[in-house]
Parts: C-alpha cells; structure tokens; sequence
C-alpha cells in the first residue's frame, strides 16, 4: 500500500534563517517567498520569537550548540541544515542538533521545496514517535506497580487471571489507565498496612 | 535605429506533441514580426532556432548551444514540463531565461522562468469547481504517464475527496500509447460524473474517440451529463480530434478564440498557446526596452530595473495574471460558458485552495 502524504499548503508560514547574510541566503529566501513564506534572517542569535516559527534553516559550517535555546535534538519545529562544508565532523554535529533535513549550499535556483516538505514529515513523525515513546516508557515503569496490584487482588482469594480481569474492569469503571488503576489499588493497600494517610501516592 | 536582439527558440516541429509546438512558435514569430515592424520599439528580434524534434534528451544541450553560440539570453520555448525541467539547470549555469508560455501543473517558481500560461489555481481548481456545482462530485482521473498527469490528478484527488467526493479510478498511459480500452471499460464500470482528462498527445486523441462510442452506447456518457475536462486542450489540437468525438469537450483556460479581456492586446488569436507565446515576446520586448543595458540582464535584474514595471509578471514567482474561462466545444468551436475573475497565477497556492474555486459552494454561518 502506497502510503499517500497530503501535500499541505506552506502559504502563510515563517521561516527563520539562521545565516550570516549571504547570496545563499538571498538565493534561499526567494525560492521560499516564491513557495508563500515569510521568512526572517538572523546570525548569531536566534531571537526569542524565533520558538514559534514554523521552520528552522541553519548554518552548518559555523552554527554552535548555544544558538539553539532548546536541548539538542527537540527542536520545536523542523530544522533544516545548511551544508556547505560535507565534513564529517560538521555533518555529526547537524544530526545531534535535530536536523529532519538539509540543503547543500551553495542554494540555487531549487530544492528548498522538498527541504521543507521532507523536514516537515521527518519531524512529524519524530513527534509521535517521541510520544509513543514516552507513553511506553511510563507503562514500563509502571509494570512493578501492576505485578504488585495483581498480587494483592489475587491474595483475596482470586486466581491471578481473575485478578487481572478485575484490575481492568477497576481502570474501566475509573475511567483510568490501567498502570493508573493498579497506583490506587497499591496505594490503598499501603495506606492500610501502615495505618498513615499516603493519598499523596495515589 | 534599432539595437538587433537575438532571441533563442526551442520548439520541437515534431514528435508527439508538435501541434502544441507549432501554435507557440507561430504565435512568438508573430510578435517578432509585429515588434520588428513597429518604429515605435528600439530594438528588433533575430530568432536563433534550435528543434529537438520531441526528443527530451535534446533540450538540454540544445539550449545550452543557444545560450553559448549566439548572443540570447531569453528563449522562448519547451512544451512539456519535463523539458522545461531539463533546461532549468543550463539556464541557470548560463544566467539565461525561459520563458514558457503553456500550462502547466504548478509547484515551481525558477528564477530562470517566466510562465506565461495558467497553472492549477488559474485551470485546474475553477474547472472543478465548475464541474462539482453541476455535474457532481464523482471523478474518474486519466493522464499520460509524467509529471503532468501526475501532479495534475494528485491535487485533482486532493480537491475531490476534500469537498466529499469520490475518485473512482485513476490510471496512466505512456506517452504515445494508444492502450486506452481498460480506462473505457473502468469508466463504464463506475459511471463517474466527470472524466478529467490529463493524457496528451495521439494517447488523448484515441481517448476522445472511445469515450465517444462508449457515449453512443450508453446515454450517461455523454457530455450533457459525463463530459470530459481537460486543462490543455486548445484550438491547436481539434483538427487532430474526430469532429463528433471533440463535441461537447470542457476546457479551462486564459483565452479561447475569439474570447475578449486577453492581457495586453486587441487582437484575436488561434489558441491560448499562441496568445501566451505571443504575450511572452511582448513583455520581454518591453522589459528590453527604456535603459541601458537591458540586453545583457538576468530577468531578476531587468524585473527590478525596466521603467515601465514588471509587465504584469510576479517578481516573486515570475507567473503572470491571467482571465479564467470554462468553454465548452459547440459545432467545431469553444464556446465560453463561464467567466471567472482574472488572477495571479499562484504555484504553490500559498492564497489557499478554496480562493481558487469560487463556485464551490461553502457552508455559511447563519
């Protein structure tokens, strides 16, 4: 099945330019003005208003870490590099940064259209990949809760199937999680064993 | 006194798709002539003419010779989209400019271009709101198999299925392939509403024929209730259609002949190929003329230098303002059955789809 990405419209949205003034930078504003951009140059600093721009274009041959004010790789829109220089130290540097995609320079007359539409996809998808990550994570974390949750339900006198069975039911009629569900019936247990109130727990 | 100006033509005189060539190349060498008659214009045209006779691997090197043996720095020519994208990398080698007066399927803006016809905000996206406000929201997509048809019926399937309709097929041909018993026989099998039509050349004229008997067979698949759209057919091309099978034909497009409101000119013209040929020279002869040194500058330059103004051309996409008509063929001829406002052509549509289609009709807030 052949995947069908719906080529969205780009009119209307900013673009920062982290480069020092240069044809390339002339030469890369007018393909995105073309596109429908509005599009903002600036060097060495990147201005606070930049954290709300749709796209990201950055100077590979002499960008630094302390020109991004967010955590290498969580950029909070696409970043798309610009290389001049293909060496391999400079290339290392522009993947730990977050680059989703990259221009070679010197920019002509093309390729700043797929730049933005293969960057945009590419953060999209390192979005909700980043999302599914953390949800699996929390419920990892969470599994030791969920063992001892079915232990104690199971201690009732139930076998442990039915304990689980009644863990999910417990999250449904909660409306919960079931990692969630299986935090209060653990808390509940502990705030009875030591007689003190752990609601802080649950 | 006028300064000689040699201008580079690059049309193919044969080969699948020459009638298209020929209305282009009949409409520059008509400006040239009319430019170089008139005392009232400094300079005078001398055409330096390469033919690629409708090999794509010519175009290429072609140009190139144009831009390195002769003194031209613009060129008029390339009917497909796929040589005008072989050209784009001599042209900007050579600082030269094409100038490329025929429809195309947008998502291109080279500063070594100027396009002179229509692209989909100004063909494609009116007709279909034509077609959705009378005949239905139901498609059947054909083209021939390159980046016309491609990205003519991808935004086409984007359009339809974002106002609630429906693709029920889509299917390519080669170029030059005659193969078209399987689209017939999918079309009667889904009975579509309309039939847009983006296959070129003899593959479009076997196409009309077919969908003409199938038409004779089954009453749904004639014009009055199933026509065919197309974004490119022109006068040029009727002769090269069986008369019955051209009847009732719908097309978008600036001009058809006869038509009133063409950008810059009283005259009438053979088709909108030629009128945009035509335009081309004009523009770049006003462009040229009014300062020194004109002759020898890239177009970003004379765009920003010519006294007279831009001609009407975006110095930010280089597309032009164009009219916007639907017409329909009646007894050998198009006959203009709807109007819109003229606009600026808008490659990537940056203005939004929905600007483009003014006769979709839109859900109010009452």
């Amino acid at each position: 099945m052949k995947r069908k990405v719906r080529i969205a419209n780009l009119g209307s949205a900013r673009a920062y330019i982290l480069h020092r003034p240069h044809p390339t930078v002339q030469a890369l504003e007018r393909q995105l003005r073309a596109i429908g951009l509005t599009v903002v140059q600036c060097w060495p600093e990147l201005p606070a208003e930049a954290i709300a721009a749709d796209f990201l274009f950055f100077d590979v041959d002499q960008g630094f870490d302390e020109q991004f004010p967010w955590r290498p790789g969580e950029s909070p829109m696409p970043m798309i590099a610009l290389i001049g220089s293909e060496a391999p130290g400079r290339i290392e540097w522009s993947l730990e940064a977050g680059a989703h995609a990259q221009l070679l320079k010197p920019v002509g007359d093309g390729g700043a259209y797929s730049a933005l539409l293969i960057a945009r996809l590419a953060f999209e998808a390192r979005q909700s990949l980043s999302a599914q990550i953390a949800d699996l994570r929390r419920r990892l974390d969470e599994r030791q809760t969920v063992v001892r949750a079915v232990t104690l339900l199971a201690a009732r006198g139930k076998g442990e199937a039915a304990a689980y069975d009644q863990l999910r039911q417990m999250a449904m009629a909660w409306q919960v999680s079931f990692e969630d569900a299986a935090r209060r019936v653990v808390a509940s247990h502990d705030r009875q064993e030591d007689g003190n109130d752990r609601r802080d727990l649950g | 006194m006028k300064t000689q100006v040699e201008l580079g033509l690059l049309y193919s005189r044969s080969g699948s798709y020459s009638l298209i060539s020929e209305a282009c190349r009949t409409g520059a060498l008509s400006a040239i002539d009319h430019i170089n008659a008139d005392p009232a214009v400094p300079l005078r045209f001398v055409p330096v003419e390469r033919d690629p006779r409708g090999n794509i691997d010519a175009y290429g090197p072609l140009c190139e010779e144009i831009l390195r043996d002769s003194s031209a720095r613009h060129v008029i020519g390339c009917v497909t989209s796929w040589s005008r994208k072989e050209v784009i990398p001599t042209l900007e080698k050579a600082g030269g400019t094409l100038w490329y007066p025929v429809p195309y399927e947008g998502f291109e803006a080279s500063d070594h271009v100027v396009y002179t016809h229509a692209c989909p905000n100004q063909h494609l996206l009116p007709l279909l709101g034509w077609a959705f406000a009378r005949l239905g929201r139901r498609g059947y997509l054909t083209g021939s198999n390159y980046i016309w048809g491609w990205e003519m019926n991808r935004l086409a399937r984007e359009v339809i299925s974002g106002a609630g309709g429906e693709v029920l097929g889509e299917r390519y041909l080669p170029l030059g392939s005659v193969d078209i018993g399987r689209m017939i026989e999918e079309i009667r099998a889904t009975r579509p509403d309309f039939i847009l039509n983006n296959l070129i050349g003899p593959s479009q004229y076997a196409f009309l024929a077919a969908y003409r008997r199938l038409g004779e067979e089954i009453a749904h698949f004639r014009p009055e209730t199933c026509p065919i759209l197309s974004c490119n057919l022109t006068e040029c091309e009727l002769a090269a259609i069986e008369p019955a099978a051209a009847e009732g034909l719908v097309a978008a497009g600036p001009y058809f002949r006869g038509a009133t409101g063409w950008p810059g000119a009283q005259r009438s013209f053979g088709s909108s190929h030629e009128a945009a040929a035509w335009s081309a020279v004009h523009r770049l002869a006003r462009l040229l003329s009014g300062h020194a040194g004109a002759t020898r500058e890239s177009l970003a330059q004379l765009l920003a230098h010519a006294p007279g103004g831009t001609e009407g051309i975006d110095p930010a996409t280089h597309h032009t303002e164009l009219p916007v008509l639907i017409a329909q063929v009646e007894n050998g001829a198009f006959a203009i059955r709807e109007r819109f406002a003229a606009r600026m052509g808008d490659p990537y549509l940056s203005h939004g789809r929905e600007a483009a289609m003014p006769a979709a009709p839109r859900l109010k807030v009452v």
